[in-house]
């Protein structure tokens, strides 16, 4: 069967000589949500940075082939690359970082006008994004002059508006207060693509995720439902974690 | 911060607000092509031209006071260049003329930035064929001066907030470390940037 993902054996050092991942081996099928926890500098943004080619072209050494990764079945190269960014949508930790242009509009038509959309359906795209994420309206703003929840759901609508079929979220709920977590958590519950995402919020994990992921020192420490992994409190004291508060006692309330 | 450090009044309403931005644009750069190319001495010019400008700024119900502080602020690097003016013969009509020059067309970009949205005055420029990757820039820096400032001004607290040694020696030799800082921060974040660029398909 082909995989949504697949990675083999993948290795990646950074210059410095610091490994940050040694041998990952990860099929992810369509349509599954995986929730990939662990703790600080365990390598998980540097795992995501590979799954849309960013990672190893762009700074470290050409260690990894670029076979090691699989996105629907084809090896990541030179060649693919556009298709592949297309395929995978990443969405970064900081806002500022992904929100580059002078007003939201021009941002979230930044990925279709990219990959060569025609403008009259660059705006369509632009639209449907934002009222996808609950900003309609919010066009002609500029993105200094938004909340830092409105940041990252323009962020978000700059990856739909590319129509992924994969989204990677590298900590979509940090700096997020109660409210913009809960609604950020109904929006991603509600898109269909398959999605990896690498946090902190262990209640999000068991809220959202069908899978569990738990890397530690560039490597797979546990694999498994997230309500099964959470739940083992050896394991996640083991790597940084904690069972999480939803899971501390499971009789209905 | 003050997201709105830059741009307070860009995004107001007046008469002046309400302008097309090519016209603006067009305008303004028209009034600093004239201001520069008058003669040394042409007082009534230079008169007319002010009083173009306080009728505009007047219009545009922007506060007086926010455009002299901005005035003032940027002043002090065009004074710097005609300063040296003074050393030549004539030199104090040479420097009045300068002087009144630089605060025209200073006065002009002002009120421009301040009626205009930033955005829409990179719209007009991409329409008027400006090189894209001279719009790109501008649009970034516009783009990450609220950043900077913001991750200045963060430093700065976190540093006032563990400085108990008064003296401005110590506030200059902390301030050469916080440059050297944001200078770190800033290539790292413009990695980052790229990273998040090429991720959506830029090539």
């Amino acid at each position: 069967m082909t995989y949504a993902l697949e990675l083999s054996d993948l290795r990646f050092s950074y210059p410095d000589g610091s490994e940050a991942l040694r041998g990952i081996d990860l099929r992810v099928a369509e349509g599954e949500c995986v929730g990939l926890i662990g703790p600080n500098g365990a390598g998980k943004s540097t795992l995501l940075l590979h799954l849309n080619g960013i990672l190893p072209e762009f700074g470290g050494r050409r260690e990894a082939a670029p076979s090691m990764i699989r996105v629907f079945g084809e090896p990541i190269s030179s060649a693919n690359l556009g298709s592949i960014r297309r395929a995978v949508g990443l969405l970064f930790q900081d806002p500022d970082d992904q929100l580059f242009c002078p007003t939201v509009f021009e941002d979230v038509a930044f990925g279709p006008r990219q990959f060569g959309l025609v403008e009259a359906n660059v705006r369509e795209a632009v639209t449907r994004a934002l009222a996808m994420v609950g900003l309609a309206g919010f066009e002609t703003r500029a993105p200094h002059r938004l909340s830092v929840g409105e940041k990252r759901r323009v962020c978000l609508a700059g990856i739909l508006a590319c129509e992924p079929r994969i989204l990677v979220l590298d900590e979509p709920t940090s700096n997020l207060d109660p409210r913009g977590r809960r609604e950020l958590k109904a929006l991603l519950a509600a898109i269909p693509a398959t999605k990896i995402i690498a946090t902190h919020d262990l209640e999000l994990v068991v809220q959202l995720c069908t899978r569990a992921v738990v890397l530690d020192g560039g490597k797979i420490a546990a694999d498994g439902p997230p309500v099964d992994l959470l739940a083992d409190e050896p394991l996640m004291l083991a790597h940084g974690l904690e069972r999480p508060h939803v899971l501390q006692h499971r009789h209905p309330h | 911060m003050r997201a709105d450090l830059f741009d307070r009044y860009s995004y107001a309403d007046s008469s002046i607000h309400r302008l097309p931005a090519a016209l603006k644009l067009a305008v303004a750069l028209a009034i600093v092509i004239v201001t520069v190319v008058l003669p040394v001495g042409r007082w009534d010019g230079f008169m007319v031209i002010a009083l173009l400008l306080i009728g505009v700024a007047a219009a545009s119900r922007v506060p007086g006071s926010f455009i002299v502080r901005r005035l003032v602020t940027l002043e002090p690097l065009a004074l710097g260049v005609a300063g040296l003016a003074m050393f030549q013969p004539h030199g104090g009509r040479i420097f009045a003329t300068m002087l009144a020059k630089t605060t025209l067309c200073l006065l002009t970009m002002i009120l421009l930035s301040s009626t205009t949205p930033f955005a829409a005055l990179l719209d007009v420029m991409k329409r008027a064929r400006v090189p894209d990757i001279l719009v790109s820039t501008l649009a970034l820096m516009y783009r990450y001066l609220f950043v900077l400032v913001d991750e200045a001004q963060r430093m700065r607290r976190a540093r006032a907030s563990r400085t108990f040694r008064p003296g401005r020696w110590w506030t200059w030799r902390t301030l050469t470390t916080v440059i050297g800082q944001l200078f770190v921060r800033s290539t790292e974040r413009a990695e980052r940037i790229y990273a998040a660029m090429i991720a959506r398909g830029w090539s």
